[in-house]
This record gives C-alpha cells, structure tokens and sequence, in this order.
C-alpha cells in the first residue's frame, strides 16, 4: 500500500524461474491483457466491418472512428504482448511491494488462513502467477452478481443490506449478528436518505406493502 | 471592473443558506476521501452524480467543485503523519511532510500544508475568475480543427505522456474511446457495437463508467489484497499549536509562491491531475536548498523534513484545481479526472461548458467561482486546527467502509438509469477496472476519452466533411498547428527521456503513483 516504497527491481517474481514447469508463466500473466486488448480490437474491427451504415450519411460516415480505433487496439496488443515477453513482470511497483507485504507474513487469519497462505499462492497453484486474493475477490463480486439479481424481486432494503453484509464479510468481518445488523442499519439508512430525502425511486420488492 | 461586479453577483447567490450547506458538505465529504487512501475526489464525485439528480445544478455543481477543492486539502494529512498518502497529488509532500512529523514538527507541517492548499485554491480561482475573459476570446476562434486537436491534446497527454508506460496508457484510452462508441451514432443513425441489445443504443451511461472503474475497480482491487497486508502504520502524534513561527513563514512564503507557478500552468494541461506540478515543485525545492547550502546561508535539509518540501508541493496541487476548472468551464476542456466527471455532470444537465457556458449559464459560473473562494475559506477553518482529527477516519473498519462505497455504487448506478442492465454493465466495467489496476493501467484515460471521445470524433467528421473529404483541413490555423506542434515536442522530450532512464535506470527514479484517481 504504500507508495513511496522505493521500487524494488523486479526480483520477487522472476526468482523463481525454472522450478516449476509453468513458471515461464512468473510475472507474464498481463500477457491474457494483451490478448485480450486484441481480442476486443478484432472484435470490434469485425463489428464495423458488418455495420449496416444508413445510405443517408454523407462524408465521413460512423465507420471511419471505430475502424482507426480498433485496428490502433490489435496494435497496442500486439506492442503490449511483445513488451511482457521480453520483459516479465512490468509492473515492478505494484509486484514488487505486493511481494514485500506477502513476505512480512502477516497473513491477517479470516476464518481460513491456509488458503490465503503466501506459500501456496507462491507455489504456483494458479499458473497465471496471480498474488491476487481471488477469494475476498470472488465473494465480492458474488454479493454484486446476487445484488444485481435479488434487486427486483426482494428489494432495496433486503438486497441492499445483503450487499454491504456480503462485502463486509468477505473483508474479514467475524459475526455474522452483528454484520447483519449493521447491514441492514445501512440500507434502511440510504432508504430514508434518497428515497425520502432525494426523491430516487428504488424497488420496494416483497416488502412494498409494509413499507 | 466587470469581472468584480459578476463575482459580486456570483457572492450574492452563493451565501444563501441553501448553497453555502452545499458547499459544507462538500469540502467534509472531500477532505474525508482525500485523508482516506484508495479514495479520491475523482470518485465521490461519480458516486454523487445520480444521486444528486434532483438538485438545482448550482448547488450540486458548488458541491462537486467543493469536494474536488476539499480532495486536495484533506490528502495530506495521511501523508505528513502517517507516511501513507491520501491521494497521489500528496505523494510528493509525504517525503519531508512525514519527516517532519517524526521530528515532532508535525503541527508545523500541517500547517504549512493546509495555509499553502489554501493559498493555491485563492489565487487559481482568481486568476480563473479575472483572466476568464481572455478564456473566452480564444475559445470563441475554435472551429472543428481545433476542437479535435484540443482533443488529440488530451488524449496524448494523460495517455502517453503522464502515464508511466506508453503502451498501457494508450491501452487505456483506446478503451475509453471502443466504450464511448457504443450505441447509436448520432449523425448518421447506425447503430454501432450495440449486439442487438435495445438498452446498449443509448449507449454506456457515464455514471456506469466512472462508478465501475473507479469505486467497483477499487473496491476489487483493495478485496485482492486486503488480507495480505501488514499492519497499518499509526499516525505521529501532534502537540503544540497549529501555527507557524516567523522563522518558519519567512521559509514557507516564497516555497508557497514558487508551488504556484508550478500548479496554475498545469491546470490548464490534461496532465492527467496535479501531481507532476507536486513533484516539480518538490524537485525545485530540494535542488534550491542544496544551492543555498552550498553558498553556505543554510544546512540543506531535506532528507530530514525541510519545511519548503511540505509547502512548495501542496500550493502546487491545489493551484491545478483552479486552473483546472477555468480550463473546464472556458474551453470545456476536462484535465484531470475529476474535471472529467465534472463535464458529464454538466452535459447530464444539458448544458455545455465551453465559452457560451460564461453567457447561457452566467448566474451558475459566477455563483460557482465565488463558492470556491467561500469553500477555501472552509477548508482552511476546517483543516488547519481539525487535521489531527480527520486522521481518525482511518479507524472506521476497512470492511464497512468499501460495503458502504459497493452498496452506495450499486445504488448510483440502478438510480441513474433503473435498468438492471446497467447493473450488468457496473459488474463488467468494475473487472476491467480491477484488471487496469491490477497491471498498472492508468484509468484516467479512460475516463478522458469516454467524455470527449464523442466530441472528438464528431469534430474529425465535421472538419472532413467541410474540407470534402481533404485531410489537409484538419490542420490549418496557428492555434490549431500550435498545439500539434506541443504535442508532437512533449511525445518527443518523454519518448527520449525514456530511452535515456531505460539505459541507466538506477539515475531516474520515478517516484511511484497509487491507483488513485
């Protein structure tokens, strides 16, 4: 987290080259962004290819924009690609005191520290060569898929408060009674807040009647 | 004469009861996401758009340009007591800030930090407010070639010039520009990049962006690594008053005059946010004490917490946020993110910032620019003998604290438009947002060429459709010429300067940047 670090060259990562067979892989996972950046450049190029442009148009028409932008994205893939072959790990800030915190070792216990432990992830059980805490990040953005869901048919004040528990649990929050409580203090707030105070227009789902 | 009669009218519809509470909230709700790490005004801003829907437009747009006055304060507080920059325009006062503190000067420190934002914020928002009719006369002579090159200005400056690496900043604003196409083109009707999806033909809401990159990206960002960090530092204890010594001032004055001149200029430029003024005023200090000691006058200090290096880098930054705006309100020209977000209030609101802003609007400029002074004045009483306090913001729980800003986001984004759709859309746009951060890609180019990438293209397509088709039209006129000709000399300083660092590395140390937009 904290910035002025100095920037340690990007040891961490490369280290660990060659001792296990994905290891190639160490500090290249940004190679899925530059393929990805391709991926939406050709997709897009395609797109503007197939567009059906109305006869009435005159002079430069809708096509011209998206089709310099798309063809400049399959290059700045492809440049972005090239640099992260050559180059692993061109993130030396963010890996390098990534790595540093995972080191210091103070793996903050949630109910499940083994998971979350350095020496797995390091080990290299996501041949991607993530650091990244994909758990608190998959429970996130579980509460936001089941938000997005629940909306309509529950309600802001349930879905809401359903919401704030699930990312305040997944941030390491230890009873549940309590995070509930809290939770729903939130949504009724917001409630009385926007939808009294601002005049907004949020779903009353199955407890319209008593609200 | 004219400007001081405008401003006094601009007085006179601020100090109601209603747009002075607007400008309140404001400046608290800035100085808070400024002092907490990860937020930023660019943000609190996008998260108070949609809500803000029902407002009359002078007092969201008094609260807007509060919060973003308010970031620019409340960002170092973190910094000179805890070492842990609010925002990455105090990354640079951290470095003799937090030194200070340690040397028990830290109500010095604060002080000088909170009397130079204060000093920056006045005097940028008066030379916006009496030099706004030189804006306005320049801006007038834009035709389309103009337009497009103050675009392609922008776009290469935050993307490839401030951005630590060409590549990814590019990356960055070719993304931006792929989202701002979507939905259907306004001048000739195709739909473009919709799949067929009839809430995707108005397009991708500005709201649904901003709030996904900046709040969903972050929220993800900090979950990833959450419970892999250390403990948090505590903050340096203050005592004594919050006051400076006259030995101090006779220091702090003219390292606040010469922060300044670094900040007003660079408003005016989309470099992306005020932090490379930070750091050139931070530069000119510690080069200048290493001069005076060399002439013997003084011990150079920094390294140890010299006063200059808290004062120069804070007037810097808050002289970007005056200038900033009279770029946006004159020219309609975003330069930094928040200033970008500001601009789609105002289109949100159906009008356009740019020079008829100053006639069509004049009653909200003026009332807007006189509540800067008004808001200045707040954060001064609010920062100067309160800093200690804000500092225990950071005791709130880290998990209520990104519940509230998820829930808060999820809410914006349904309220601005009350399509489940768009809620589709926050989840996708918060990955990529997470992604960008996560592989150190700038989001502020995004948001840039989201806003004025609609602008951009309809200019190009206005001009060739003027010249028939001839390309040459694009780039006629001396103002037009000049600003190809200023971007064509930065790509080339930092093209040259990168190959330089590349071959002796250890000589140019950039300093790092959070995420923070």
């Amino acid at each position: 987290m904290n910035p002025l670090r100095e920037s340690a060259p990007p040891v961490s990562s490369g280290d660990a080259t060659g001792h296990t067979p994905d290891s190639w892989w160490r500090g290249r996972s940004e190679l899925f962004v530059g393929v990805l950046v391709i991926g939406i450049g050709a997709f897009l190029a395609s797109q503007t290819l197939t567009m059906h442009v109305p006869d009435t148009s005159t002079g430069p028409g809708p096509r011209l924009f998206p089709g310099l932008v798309s063809g400049l994205m399959v290059v700045l893939g492809a440049l972005l690609v090239l640099q992260v072959v050559r180059r692993p790990t061109t993130a030396p800030q963010e890996e390098g005191s990534e790595s540093a915190d995972v080191v210091d070792g103070s793996v903050e216990g949630s109910e499940d520290t083994s998971a979350t432990a350095p020496a797995e992830v390091r080990g290299g059980s996501e041949h991607t060569g993530s650091h990244s805490d994909w758990r608190t990040v998959g429970m996130v953005l579980a509460a936001v898929v089941a938000f997005t869901l629940l909306l309509q048919p529950l309600g802001w004040l349930l879905s809401g408060a359903l919401l704030f528990f699930g990312v305040s649990w997944a941030f390491g929050g230890k009873r549940p009674l309590f995070e509930a409580a809290v939770a729903l203090v939130y949504s009724a707030v917001v409630q009385l807040a926007f939808v009294a105070g601002l005049g907004l227009n949020l779903p009353s789902g199955i407890l319209g009647g008593l609200l | 004469m004219d400007t001081l009669m405008l401003l006094g009218g601009g007085f006179a519809s601020a100090l109601t009861p209603e747009n002075l509470l607007w400008a309140f909230v404001g400046v608290v709700l800035g100085t808070a996401v400024g002092v907490l790490p990860g937020l930023g005004s660019a943000m609190a801003v996008a998260l108070l758009l949609p809500v803000t829907f029902k407002l009359d437009p002078t007092g969201a747009f008094i609260m807007f340009t509060a919060v973003y006055y308010g970031g620019l304060f409340g960002d170092s507080t973190t910094s000179i007591l805890m070492n842990t920059p609010g925002n990455s325009s105090a990354i640079a006062t951290a470095i003799e800030g937090h030194k200070m503190a340690r040397r028990g000067k830290a109500s010095q420190a604060l002080a000088t930090s909170a009397i130079g934002a204060f000093i920056g914020a006045v005097v940028s928002t008066a030379v916006v407010a009496f030099f706004s009719g030189v804006i306005i006369d320049i801006a007038l002579r834009f035709g389309p070639a103009e337009y497009f090159a103050l675009a392609v200005f922008a776009f290469v400056a935050t993307s490839a010039v401030v951005a630590q690496s060409m590549v990814r900043g590019l990356i960055a604003l070719t993304l931006g520009l792929g989202i701002a196409m979507v939905g259907i083109d306004a001048q000739s009707g195709a739909a473009r990049f919709t799949l067929g999806v009839p809430s995707l033909f108005e397009g991708i809401g500005i709201v649904t962006v901003t709030v996904g990159l900046l709040a969903l990206g972050e929220v993800l960002h900090v979950a990833s690594r959450i419970h892999r960090q250390g403990p948090d530092a505590r903050p340096v204890k203050t005592g004594g008053t919050l006051w400076l010594g006259r030995g101090d001032l006779r220091r702090a004055i003219p390292a606040w005059l010469r922060g300044l001149g670094f900040g007003l200029p660079f408003g005016t430029i989309p470099a992306g946010g005020s932090e490379i003024p930070t750091f050139l005023a931070y530069g000119t200090e510690r080069k200048l004490s290493q001069l005076r000691a060399r002439r013997g006058k003084r011990p150079d200090e920094f390294g140890k917490g010299a006063i200059e290096g808290v004062a120069a880098p804070e007037a810097a930054a808050s002289a970007t946020a005056g200038t900033a705006m009279g770029a946006l309100l004159g020219l309609g020209l975003p330069t930094s993110a928040t200033a970008a977000i500001m601009l789609a209030a105002f289109q949100q609101y159906g009008m356009q910032p740019g020079p008829l802003l100053f006639e069509r609007n004049a009653d909200l400029v003026w009332a807007l620019l006189a509540s800067l002074f008004i808001g200045s004045v707040m954060l001064l009483i609010l920062n100067l003998p309160f800093a200690p306090l804000w500092a225990k913001l950071l005791l709130i729980p880290k998990r209520y604290l990104y519940a509230g800003i998820t829930g808060f986001a999820a809410l914006g984004v349904y309220a601005s438009s009350y399509a489940i759709t768009d809620l589709w859309l926050l989840i996708l746009l918060g990955l990529l947002g997470f992604m960008m951060r996560r592989y150190a890609i700038p989001v502020a180019p995004v948001l840039i060429a989201v806003i004025l990438g609609p602008l951009a293209e309809s200019e190009l397509r206005r001009g060739l459709a003027i010249g028939q088709g001839d390309v040459g039209v694009m780039f006629t006129g001396p103002i037009t010429l000049g600003i190809y000709a200023v971007i064509l000399s930065a790509v080339g300083i930092v093209v040259v300067a990168r190959v330089r660092s590349s071959r002796s590395p250890a000589e140019t140390e950039e300093p790092k940047t959070p995420s923070t937009v």
